[in-house]
């Protein structure tokens, strides 16, 4: 779910920079208002190269394998660290491995970045609302971990249609939208069912963890 | 620790003597411009540019052509699917497949602009250690949060990559069926990344104390580079040649009529 360089006019790529800017700036105050925000940046680098590690992790499916994209969860666990830790993964991969691309580097943090707060707010919501028995830490998880996913690929899919030509006619952008969502909402349950397991054991085994 | 982007970042080419900070943002301004090109007349001049510009690095083309490899797959569905789909002018059709003009230039441009951009990008971080690069943008005024997490992050990485891959193999070698998709496999999947994260969260307290007993939190130092006179001059020179070239794209992008 990394736009590629060349895909996008600078116009969105630019855009997407200014966006990412205004939220980074925004998640930055917010980690300074902390108490000691210091004491939180080596545990939120080394979870977000975790996840960056996480992310290579392949499941198989049926002919083929998707692997993770975890931004719910990164959410979850680092509350606001969240966002600069995705911005970060994204600069890694597009500079080490050439997954994403420098000019699209704001779009993709975009993308994946706004979701994983959303994540973190929703599953904040749990403490007010449910009780705190592991299975409700799992069903928060579940639609926190899968609705992000949904909600990132609800973006990358109407970015990348509605700008990749405008030669592309409006009946074909729309089906192809609604092909590739039904591709995510696939990747979306797994994700879910995942970020449930993973957050569920985090729960019973370390639960300061979800603290945040 | 040395990642494969700094495999040839100590060659000596005039693009390696060029200070980091100034190559960080003329080659970014340089970058911009060719994702403004939308014109075609422009394409060959975006080419001729990046051939320049990684002739000058001296990098060899095998490392290039290694990593164009995994986005290459991206464009690929672009390249396939766009021709069929996107216009209105058919050049040719077999069937009721119909291949269309404008999707054709289309994908023209799009390959070439994500050529010329992903070298321009390989050139800017593959010719200087990673660790330069990171410096370098703390010296534009990037925050100090993030510098120190990316700085970390970068240092782990390769670690729990490793970790990662042991604990993997452990699970395959207790009979881990790593090609089934189940609700268990999943599950222990699962069990696996959180172990990962514990194992990191509890290191993650004991990095922070060993911080702070070496002054972290002070401020002092600021990011320098050893420069001579004559690579400054280099970095000055090479900063505004691409400057201007990063313009003449964009004015030529606005005023260029066909």
């Amino acid at each position: 779910m990394h736009i590629p360089d060349g895909i996008l006019p600078a116009s969105i790529s630019i855009s997407g920079y200014a966006i990412t800017g205004g939220v980074t700036w925004y998640s930055l105050r917010r980690i300074n208002k902390e108490k000691n925000p210091q004491e939180k940046i080596p545990q939120a680098s080394l979870l977000t190269a975790v996840f960056f590690v996480a992310s290579l992790v392949h499941i198989p499916i049926v002919f083929t394998s998707i692997h993770l994209i975890l931004n719910g969860v990164m959410g979850i666990i680092l509350g606001y660290y969240a966002f600069p830790a995705i911005l970060i993964g994204l600069f890694f991969q597009a500079v080490m491995f050439g997954h994403g691309g420098l000019s699209t580097l704001g779009i993709n943090a975009v993308i994946m970045g706004i979701p994983a707060l959303f994540a973190h707010h929703f599953f904040q919501l749990r403490k007010a609302i449910s009780p705190k028995q592991q299975i409700w830490t799992g069903i928060w998880a579940f639609i926190a971990g899968g609705g992000a996913l949904a909600m990132s690929a609800s973006i990358f899919a109407f970015i990348v249609l509605t700008n990749i030509s405008p030669d592309l006619d409006a009946q074909t952008e729309q089906k192809a939208i609604y092909i590739s969502l039904a591709g995510y909402t696939i990747q979306a349950i797994i994700e879910g069912m995942f970020a449930a397991m993973l957050l569920s054991y985090l729960q019973r085994v370390k639960p300061e963890i979800l603290k945040n | 620790m040395r990642l494969a982007i700094d495999k040839y970042a100590y060659l000596t080419s005039k693009i390696h003597r060029w200070e980091q900070s100034s190559k960080l943002v003329a080659l970014l301004a340089l970058i911009f411009a060719f994702a403004f090109v939308n014109k075609l007349v422009l394409l060959p001049a975006m080419i001729a540019v990046t051939i320049v510009l990684y002739t000058l690095s001296r990098l060899p083309f095998s490392f290039l052509l290694n990593r164009l490899c995994y986005p290459g797959f991206f464009i690929a569905a672009v390249v396939i699917f766009l021709p069929f789909v996107a216009g209105d002018t058919v050049i040719f059709s077999i069937g009721w497949l119909k291949i269309r003009q404008e999707g054709c230039l289309s994908v023209v441009l799009i390959v070439t602009r994500f050529i010329c951009i992903f070298t321009a990008s390989l050139v800017l971080f593959g010719t200087a250690p990673f660790l330069t690069s990171i410096k370098a943008m703390r010296s534009l005024g990037l925050s100090d949060t993030i510098v120190d997490m990316m700085v970390l992050s970068y240092r782990y990485l390769e670690e729990l990559g490793e970790m990662r891959t042991k604990m993997q193999r452990a699970m395959k070698l207790r009979g881990f069926q790593v090609k089934i998709f189940n609700f268990r496999n999943l599950n222990t999947r699962a069990q696996l990344i959180g172990s990962l994260l514990i194992r990191s969260y509890d290191r993650s307290k004991r990095i922070y104390q060993a911080m702070i007993l070496r002054g972290y939190g002070n401020k002092s130092g600021k990011y320098s580079q050893n420069r001579s006179k004559k690579n400054d001059r280099l970095s000055s020179v090479a900063f505004w040649i691409t400057i201007l070239i990063a313009s003449c794209f964009i004015v030529a992008e606005i005023f260029y009529r066909n």
